[in-house]
């Protein structure tokens, strides 16, 4: 999974956005802020360069970062009891299936709590885009690097279909909220 | 239409070849999504068909970008010869006919996006992809919807 060359610049990228993204859920970092962080993802300059496996670099195992992901769906399972029961019922399968391959890697699942993030259900959306957008390269079995790619495009795609039933522009970003350009 | 981008993200086995692959595929999609603009597609519809073409050039225009990165120059641009070669009657097409290559099309993309997470060395260049693939998706919601298809939305998008 290791290859050669090197690319410390772009993964410092990803870890800006990612941190920007936590301090986003936290209300600690404004939407400019973040975007202005992913802005540079999208950008790309810094991407492709790399032949490096980011998956070797951070010692976190897959479990853990299905652990981290599955923990995120589920509040989002416990925040959307508002939400098209359709959605509802998507959310609670992308749970189950990230807990059976956590299950799978020897982890142990926790229990689903109450809702402890008071974000709408469309930030709530748009957060669980940038969660599973962001933890992708960490995650060395390329088959569960394939699945979050599933689930994120599953989550824009709910955050598309709830602008849609609001009649709000459905799709106001080309990259599903990573870039400020399309911001309304 | 959807086997013939299957087989040429199939047949791309390094980065350099799965991003020209994909690049070629946004360069279409922009150019499909114009066509039919200036076809079929009439309002609102027309107004999402020009959005999405200015969507699939900025996801070109990244994949271009890490193309450059990787020191593989872009010599060649997708013109019209090739949309009419992988979307063949998209301008003459009626709207719902035009929607649902669209719709081909976008699922089409997916689903190499989705070789590309299997098959990618560049691992951080996944995270570039992942968005354009999100964006298909969110694509596809507004098509699936003008189609009056249901779901709207898949548990695990895959691109059907």
């Amino acid at each position: 999974m290791v290859s050669g060359r090197r690319c410390s610049a772009s993964g410092a990228v990803y870890e800006v956005v990612g941190r920007a993204a936590s301090r986003l859920r936290a209300g600690r970092c404004s939407r400019r802020r973040f975007l202005g962080a992913a802005g540079a993802l999208v950008g790309g300059a810094l991407l492709a360069a790399c032949g490096r496996d980011e998956a070797a670099k951070a010692p976190e195992s897959d479990a853990a970062v299905l652990d981290r992901l599955l923990r995120h769906e589920q509040a989002t399972v416990a925040a959307m009891a508002g939400a098209p029961a359709a959605l509802r019922d998507q959310d609670r399968r992308h749970a189950a299936r990230l807990a059976r391959e956590l299950v799978a890697l020897g982890g142990r699942p926790v229990p689903p709590g109450a809702p402890g993030d008071p974000a709408s259900v469309p930030a709530r959306k748009q957060q669980g885009v940038f969660t599973y957008v962001v933890a992708l390269p960490r995650l060395a079995d390329p088959e569960l690097r394939v699945l979050v790619m599933q689930i994120a495009a599953s989550e824009a795609a709910h955050l598309a279909a709830l602008r849609l039933a609001a009649g709000e522009e459905p799709v106001p970003d080309a990259f599903a909220g990573f870039t400020e350009t399309g911001t309304p | 239409m959807a086997g013939r981008v299957a087989e040429q993200f199939g047949a791309a086995r390094t980065d350099a070849a799965l991003l020209q692959v994909a690049l070629r595929v946004e360069q279409v999609a922009a150019l499909a999504y114009a066509a039919a603009a200036d076809g079929p597609l009439e309002g609102e519809e027309r107004t999402h068909a020009l959005r999405f073409a200015e969507h699939e050039r900025r996801h070109a225009a990244a994949f271009e970008t890490m193309l450059f990165a990787l020191t593989v120059p872009v010599r060649e641009r997708a013109s019209e010869e090739h949309l009419d070669a992988l979307l063949p009657g998209l301008r003459g097409a009626e709207r719902r006919e035009a929607l649902q290559a669209l719709a081909e099309l976008e699922g089409a993309a997916i689903m190499g996006h989705l070789l590309m997470g299997r098959r990618l060395v560049a691992l951080d260049a996944l995270r570039t992809v992942a968005t354009v693939m999100a964006g298909g998706a969110q694509h596809l919601v507004v098509l699936r919807d003008a189609l009056g298809q249901t779901p709207l939305t898949q548990t695990f998008e895959t691109g059907h």
